[in-house]
């Protein structure tokens, strides 16, 4: 476990290093939500590198034509655990580091309702990956030559089962996930609670801020999601290791409920992982247009309704099954209506900033970006929503353009935003502007580059998870672009860890508040305290820190 | 069941939960147990033994009651000035600085009327084209129509020139619904443009859209592309957006609901209740 | 937009706003727990309710199986063993918040005795259908999902169990007092909620799917 060096507190000790180890024992040993939260985002970024790692190469492979840097099984074994790395071990751990440490301190706590259970999530989740990775070692048996699951990140019966996947690699797929998803469901249960009983005096639900009210129906959906998964887990476990028939066809079994049970489970944390973006971009965007958000009131009803809808659109995911048209029609009219609630958050941010006085820094840099991609991603869903584009197109590159826009261009961005504008708050040093900008737009065009063309090769009919292709397809162009693009987003994924390098080391001090921000963590110091405030907080309206700084025109007259 | 994280301070500082490996202990624990499963059964029994060590001490730290510590204050503290005056206010009409922006817009009406106008405007330089390349009147009525009747799209120019009942029919309900439907985005979105709502009106989005047409139309309907002149393309959008354009600025502005209560917008007048299209105050 | 009176705009002071809350942060947290369990074995008898009748032909069906080792009679008198425990556990949790610690121990003892005695039973049916009927998870579908139901069922009162019996110990050398009721009562809550499973259990496997 690697830890961000622990920045001097200002009382005086910083100076004062403990030795290695005690300060080891300090960060297993804790139960302090700033701390998990740092530790749950160290651990997510350093995964986000693997999996990086592990696009790189797939996109390295399929640069030209006919190449063999990788084996076919490499490749197999290398976009599965892409696909599970980047959502279960870097989107989770990410929104649930980012939760656990500004949702106390937004609602005016002094910790999550249970910290020793928050403490044991975060292990869980920690140890369920390494033991996803341990596979590479010991998936034939510790003695043997190892290797990872091979069948993709949605695990499809019956490739899954003992016939067809001999050794363990996805027994390892199962455990790592089983795991680490007992980790985000008790996180998830903490939040919850966290959110409905422990907010300061004065903060009903609708004087939260939007990160809460995101965060609450993103752990709600975390709590109904992921059960389902573990359970269709533990019947493959069962089909795997004793025999039973859950999934496997010859024994009567059905290959469709697999996917029925996993896209249930699938679709949710689809939202499960875009919830939290929207949630960064509603904090930021207001602070960097100096105006309140756009509809506060709409902003939270279209967050419930997302929440609900998402747990009845899995079937689009399966349009290309064969199941009854009318079954399909239901399911592509469903996924229609959830982007009514997605839409209407488009417009509210869209019209926070309007008419505002705009501060291009990078967490609004980064803000906007998510604002364009988002919106490209979503417009692409809304076409792959249509069952008869759908088939044209279903498990081809445009669908792997479509969920990179919505889930880096969407996720990532705003993950970046968020670091940005968190970062003098956790660690009371500023990232560097320049560095940040030069990040932004090296990411922003090398993004672009690797996933736009995607869309093209998509169309030209060229098919997702192969491991190469022939000369004559009309796909080197799109596909060489791609490989490119991801030479930039490495370029500017090296800014960011320089950046945070350098401001760890000598970033200009950060102050309580450096954007002039309005919610409850910016009134106490950077880092805050282990008690996070000395008394604790009274709020009259949704920005209480305005409240306190423009006492002759406060919101609570107007809300 | 460790519901202690509200827990009341003292003079000197807080009670925090103490920290405890015994999460971290349980934990690893039970990702053994797991383990075992795939690996050698030995080490699920090695994990069994290291999760309820933890479990077991977890539990003696939680009962009877949970354990505190003490966490002393720290001497610099955040207080929060009062900077009265230091924000710019929006100067709106009516004097309240707090509204929903844009505050007046132009009414739907105006959208509707100005894209007809611009639209009769549009097609009287259609049928001048028209009789100037091919002379007819009716070829540009026929080559708009061939965007839903694929086998016009077929017919050679001097076809094209001839009188179509159903040409003339569907070009005329493509052309007056689109005029309208443009209209009515120039109403909506010309007030929000800041500077600049001429040049935006009649030549920005013209070109835009001519643009969108020009890449679009050879993917969409390579046959009809051949028969399109683009200038004259070109100078009809410009004429269109110019008047409708136009037409929409100079038309009166009315004030939004955006910032009338609830109880305004549901028409309920009584004395408690400002009235329509009051201040907020 | 409910606009108060107007104030001159240098008052500061605030609509005094207390908001004390309401609910218990263990009870909303065990409330989160029982609805992710909920969901979990929602998905199970599901899966369950969508192979009935889909069992490869010439392999045993629940009809048969059901009816021979696993007489209705013993299911009915192990299911209302488990049932009535939720009524002595309450009764327990009374006793508690009154500070009667004997009747505490009596009716939590008997909580566990009727859980035990279900679990017994379970464990009996289990035998008497792999021994003799040769019922195994392997079989058949019905096989796989008759055990991995039953089964979880059975470790979740297992783990129940678990926890009852060491809050006895604990109970028995004295470390239970009147103030630890409201963690005691989350105990029952989780107990109900095993109980309340097992309702939809018997209902799914024992009269729908029979």
């Amino acid at each position: 476990m690697t830890t961000l060096p622990q920045p001097g507190h200002a009382d005086g000790q910083g100076a004062f290093r403990a030795p290695f180890l005690s300060r080891m024992h300090e960060w297993i040993a804790t139960a302090d939500h700033k701390k998990l939260g740092v530790m749950y985002v160290t651990t997510g970024l350093i995964f986000f590198l693997i999996g990086g790692l592990e696009a790189t190469m797939m996109r390295w492979q399929l640069a030209v034509p006919g190449n063999t840097i990788l084996s076919p099984e490499d490749f197999n074994r290398l976009f599965t655990m892409h696909g599970t790395t980047m959502v279960f071990l870097v989107g989770m751990p990410i929104l649930l580091g980012v939760a656990n440490y500004f949702v106390p301190l937004q609602i005016g706590a002094r910790d999550l309702a249970f910290p020793r259970l928050n403490a044991f999530g975060f292990w869980l989740f920690l140890f369920g990956g390494l033991l996803l990775y341990f596979s590479y070692f010991g998936a034939q048996g510790l003695y043997g030559m190892g290797s990872a699951p091979d069948v993709g990140w949605f695990a499809y019966a019956p490739l899954t089962e003992r016939t067809y996947s001999r050794g363990h690699s996805t027994d390892y797929w199962i455990l790592g996930l089983l795991v680490s998803s007992f980790g985000s469901i008790a996180t998830g249960i903490n939040l919850i609670t966290t959110i409905l009983t422990m907010r300061c005096r004065g903060m009903t639900l609708m004087k939260m801020p939007l990160l809460v009210w995101l965060m609450l129906i993103d752990a709600i959906l975390i709590m109904i999601a992921m059960p389902p998964l573990a359970a269709a887990q533990v019947m493959l476990l069962f089909d795997r290791l004793m025999g039973a028939h859950f999934f496997d066809p010859q024994g009567g079994g059905s290959a469709v409920l697999w996917q029925n049970l996993f896209w249930f489970f699938g679709h949710p944390e689809v939202y499960i992982l875009i919830l939290p973006a929207f949630a960064y971009v509603s904090e930021i965007i207001p602070v960097f247009c100096r105006k309140v958000i756009f509809g506060y009131p709409l902003m939270v009803a279209a967050t419930v309704s997302i929440g609900f809808i998402s747990l009845g659109v899995w079937v689009h995911h399966m349009f290309a099954l064969g199941l009854s048209p009318m079954v399909n029609t239901i399911f592509m009219g469903s996924t229609f209506l959830i982007a009514i609630p997605t839409g209407i958050k488009m417009f509210n941010w869209v019209g926070t900033m309007f008419g505002g006085k705009i501060r291009f820094d990078t967490p609004m840099l980064f803000s906007t970006g998510f604002l364009a991609m988002f919106l490209i991603g979503g417009l692409t869903g809304v076409m792959l929503a249509t069952v008869p584009f759908d088939w044209q197109v279903s498990d081809s590159y445009f669908v792997v353009g479509h969920f990179h826009y919505v889930l880096f261009g969407g996720l990532v961005f705003s993950i970046f935003a968020a670091i940005y504008y968190w970062f003098p708050k956790v660690t009371g040093k500023m990232l560097s502007e320049k560095l940040g900008k030069c990040q932004f737009w090296l990411l922003f065009i090398g993004f672009n580059l690797t996933f736009g063309p995607m869309h093209v090769s998509g169309m030209l009919g060229m098919p997702r998870r192969i491991y190469t292709y022939h000369a004559d397809r009309g796909w080197e162009l799109w596909n060489m672009l791609s490989s490119i693009g991801v030479l930039i987003q490495i370029a500017g994924v090296l800014f960011f860890a320089w950046n945070v390098f350098r401001s760890l080391r000598s970033g200009k001090d950060a102050g309580a508040d450096p954007w002039d921000a309005w919610t409850l963590e910016w009134s106490t110091t950077s880092p805050p305290p282990e008690y996070n405030f000395e008394e604790e907080p009274v709020v009259h309206s949704r920005r209480p820190l305005w409240d306190l700084k423009h006492p002759e025109d406060p919101d609570w007259k107007y809300e | 069941m460790e519901h202690d994280a509200k827990q009341p301070g003292t003079e000197h500082g807080i009670h925090l939960p103490a920290p405890t490996s015994s999460p971290f202990v349980c934990a690893f624990g039970v990702t053994l147990i797991f383990t075992g499963i795939v690996t050698i059964w030995s080490v699920s029994i090695i994990g069994f033994i290291v999760a309820l060590a933890g479990a077991i001490r977890w539990w003696r730290e939680g009962l009877p009651d949970n354990i505190h510590q003490l966490v002393p204050f720290q001497e610099d503290r955040v207080t929060i000035e009062p900077r009265p005056g230091a924000v710019a206010h929006l100067m709106i009409p009516g004097g309240t600085h707090r509204a929903r922006i844009p505050v007046e817009i132009h009414p739907y009406g105006a959208g509707a009327i100005g894209g007809l106008v611009g639209g009769i405007a549009m097609a009287v330089i259609a049928l001048i084209y028209g009789l100037i390349a091919e002379g007819s009147p009716w070829y540009t009525v026929n080559i708009l129509a061939a965007t839903v009747l694929p086998s016009l799209g077929q017919e050679d120019p001097a076809q094209l020139a001839q009188w179509h009942t159903w040409g003339f029919i569907l070009g005329i309900i493509i052309h007056v619904s689109m005029s309208i439907m443009i209209g009515l985005l120039y109403g909506v979105v010309l007030p929000m443009i800041a500077k600049g709502r001429i040049l935006f009106g009649a030549f920005f989005v013209p070109l835009l859209w001519s643009g969108l047409a020009w890449g679009s139309l050879r993917v969409v309907n390579p046959v009809l592309n051949d028969h399109v002149d683009w200038t004259w393309f070109i100078i009809s959008q410009i004429v269109f957006g110019a008047i409708c354009g136009f037409i929409v600025t100079r038309s009166e502005r009315i004030g939004t609901m955006q910032n009338w209560s609830t109880l305004e917008r549901l028409g309920i007048e009584s004395p408690g209740v400002p009235s329509i299209g009051g201040d907020e105050e | 937009m409910s606009a108060t009176p107007t104030s001159p705009a240098t008052t500061i002071l605030s609509p005094p706003e207390a908001a004390p809350q309401a609910m218990d942060s263990g009870k909303c947290g065990m409330l989160c727990l029982i609805c992710s369990e909920i969901t979990f074995f929602g998905t199970l008898l599901a899966v369950y309710l969508f192979y009935l009748g889909k069992d490869l032909p010439g392999t045993p069906t629940p009809t048969e199986v059901l009816e021979v080792s696993a007489a209705p009679m013993k299911v009915v008198f192990n299911s209302i063993f488990l049932l009535t425990s939720s009524i002595w556990i309450t009764l327990a949790v009374r006793a508690l918040r009154k500070g009667a610690m004997g009747a505490f121990a009596f009716w939590w003892f008997l909580t566990i005795l009727f859980g035990a005695e279900f679990l017994v039973g379970t464990g009996m049916e289990w035998y008497g259908m792999i021994a003799e009927q040769g019922l195994t998870i392997r079989t058949n579908l019905f096989g796989s999902g008759f055990y991995t139901v039953v089964g979880f069922h059975a470790a979740h009162v297992t783990i129940g169990l678990i926890l009852l019996s060491l809050v006895f110990v604990l109970t028995l050398l004295g470390f239970m007092h009147k103030r630890h009721a409201e963690k005691i009562e989350l105990l029952s809550w989780y107990w109900h909620f095993v109980d309340g499973i097992w309702i939809a259990v018997f209902t799914i496997v024992y009269i729908i799917g029979r």
